[in-house]
């Protein structure tokens, strides 16, 4: 469910880590609202710096950054940061709280919300994320995924319009990996939010609605996850791999089969069912 | 490992003294720890004993968790005691070897001195068992205010201590996987002599504080982007109220210093 507006306009973006480490150069894109776009490319690429400098953690050195309309400088930062929600890589260094309860309170308390509305807030979005049973919990006694819905909850409770996922699954095992994509799946669903992943995860990239692949400190790409999936010297620059899904689609497509590329595993089983059957 | 280091773990069983405001409990292990410093005889000491027993069952926690908590300070107990035994020359000799003797006096100040430390450890366990993080930071908070005056952010300093609490743990996982990282390539400290221990020091707490940079800047990220600015106004999301009990609380803390500095005098 995508938006009229543009969530973020970057017009002509640079960023170096000083004269001898330029990373991003001349990067231009928009990202409409309400949808869910992935940044790939290989390791180095500028993909976590274009993450911050999107959150309003970095500043640009050339260029614009529009955020719901409004530039994204010095003066506005303030202003424009509680939209843009960031979950980062490692669940256990964005813990700040000693408890469950406490760390999704801690944006809140920034906010000077009423406790009132801290304490429903804080309930609702553990309910939601299924964590409403270690609110009282130190980080200590959970695990990789559970931080990770903890870190999840903390920015949704914020009620950003904008969240940026940067490469948030990488650190989880494969369980937790397909449960966060399902939390960010349905956050997409409910289309109250702008959804941005940076990741190297093929079936994240694939439900996303675009990727944008960068590399060089350029964009090397700006297509739909399943075209990236078919170019193989893109996959190869991404050093990514198809899902499993994709890849045996493309070659029931080769035996003259045609099964487009954004159906479920099911939907594949099927095609290759008929395949065998026909056989 | 992580199981024993939950380091401000409460212990919620509903008690009376768990609704106490922690200011007041703050307050409170202050004035226990002036009573345990002035405690001077045996009388004083099992008053003291006595005073925390009672508090300890008041919370409704078994007293194995009390001891539990004071027994990863057994060889700190044990070096006083034995500092005090070899120390003090009073009374009569129990023990004799060469010129130094073991004297009545030397063991009865070691064990008050021991059991001092014994009763310290396990009442201030009431505190944090008792008392979630989050109260007992804005408890702090409440505590250190008057700081505010001279230029101290109290809001700033509770948070810094609470963060430093809630990551000993995490670096104290990440320190024992790099000890066993380095012992899978033949570093293995624990077969090591005390000199290579040494230098081997240095190639463990590198690793380690270049982790705990790390983790300190994405901390840094994570809190900016959640809207954290040095000092500007948050609200509170546990609500502290002083009530009535509170008052009586820290009250008997008073009488407890009183009678202890008064056997103290007396005993003089």
């Amino acid at each position: 469910m995508e938006g009229t507006g543009l969530a973020f306009e970057l017009q002509h973006v640079s960023f170096a880590y000083g004269p001898e480490h330029p990373v991003l150069n001349d990067v231009t894109f928009s990202i409409r609202q309400g949808s869910w776009v992935s940044l790939v490319g290989p390791n180095g690429c500028g993909k976590s710096t274009l993450a911050k400098l999107l959150g309003g953690l970095l500043a640009v050195n050339g260029g614009t950054i529009i955020v719901e309309g409004t530039p994204l400088l010095k003066e506005t930062v303030q202003q424009i940061r509680p939209r843009i929600g960031m979950v980062f890589q490692n669940p256990d260094n964005q813990f700040i709280g000693a408890t469950v309860e406490e760390d999704i309170a801690f944006g809140l308390e920034g906010r000077c919300l009423p406790r009132e509305e801290m304490v429903d807030r804080v309930k609702r979005y553990a309910e939601k994320l299924e964590i409403g049973h270690l609110l009282s919990k130190h980080p200590a006694e959970l695990s990789g995924g559970q931080k990770q819905r903890v870190a999840v909850a903390a920015i949704l409770a914020m009620e950003p319009g904008i969240v940026i996922f940067d490469e948030s699954s990488s650190m989880l095992d494969e369980k937790a990996r397909g449960e966060l994509l399902d939390i960010v799946s349905e956050m997409k669903q409910s289309g109250k939010y702008t959804i941005i992943s940076i990741t190297h995860d093929a079936e994240e990239i694939m439900a996303s609605d675009r990727a944008i692949v960068l590399r060089d400190g350029g964009i090397a790409a700006d297509l739909k996850p399943w075209d990236l999936f078919q170019n193989g010297e893109l996959l190869d620059s991404c050093r990514l791999i198809a899902p499993y899904r994709v890849r045996l689609a493309l070659e029931l497509g080769k035996q003259g089969i045609q099964v487009p590329l954004d159906r479920s595993g099911e939907e594949v089983a099927d095609a290759l069912w008929q395949y065998v059957s026909s056989k | 490992m992580r199981n024993k280091l939950l380091f401000g773990r409460s212990i919620d069983t509903g008690s009376w003294v768990h609704s106490v405001d922690p200011r007041a409990k703050l307050t409170g292990m202050v004035l226990y720890l002036v009573a345990i410093v002035i405690v001077g005889s045996w009388l004083a000491l099992s008053i003291a004993a006595a005073f925390s027993l009672a508090y300890m069952a008041a919370t409704k926690i078994p007293l194995k968790y009390y001891a539990k908590a004071a027994k990863p300070l057994w060889v700190l107990m044990v070096f006083i005691f034995v500092v005090q035994c070899l120390t003090v020359k009073q009374g009569n000799v129990l023990w004799h070897v060469g010129s130094w003797g073991l004297y009545t006096g030397g063991l009865s100040s070691g064990l008050i001195a021991a059991s001092r430390m014994a009763l310290l450890v396990s009442f201030t366990a009431i505190l944090t068992f008792t008392t979630t993080p989050g109260l007992l930071n804005q408890g702090l908070a409440g505590v250190l205010a008057p700081l505010r005056k001279i230029g101290i952010s109290a809001q700033r300093l509770t948070l810094m201590m609470s963060i430093a609490l809630r990551f000993i743990p995490t670096i104290l996982d990440e320190t024992h996987k790099i000890l066993k990282a380095q012992a899978a390539r033949g570093a293995d400290l624990k077969e090591m002599p005390w000199k290579e221990k040494g230098k081997m020091l240095v190639s463990l707490l590198v690793p380690v504080t270049v982790s705990a940079f790390r983790r300190a800047e994405e901390l840094v990220l994570s809190m900016e982007s959640r809207g954290y600015i040095i000092g500007a106004p948050r609200s509170e999301y546990h609500l502290l109220g002083w009530r009535l009990r509170d008052t009586w609380f820290v009250l008997s803390y008073v009488v407890l210093v009183a009678v202890v500095l008064m056997l103290r005098l007396n005993w003089s």
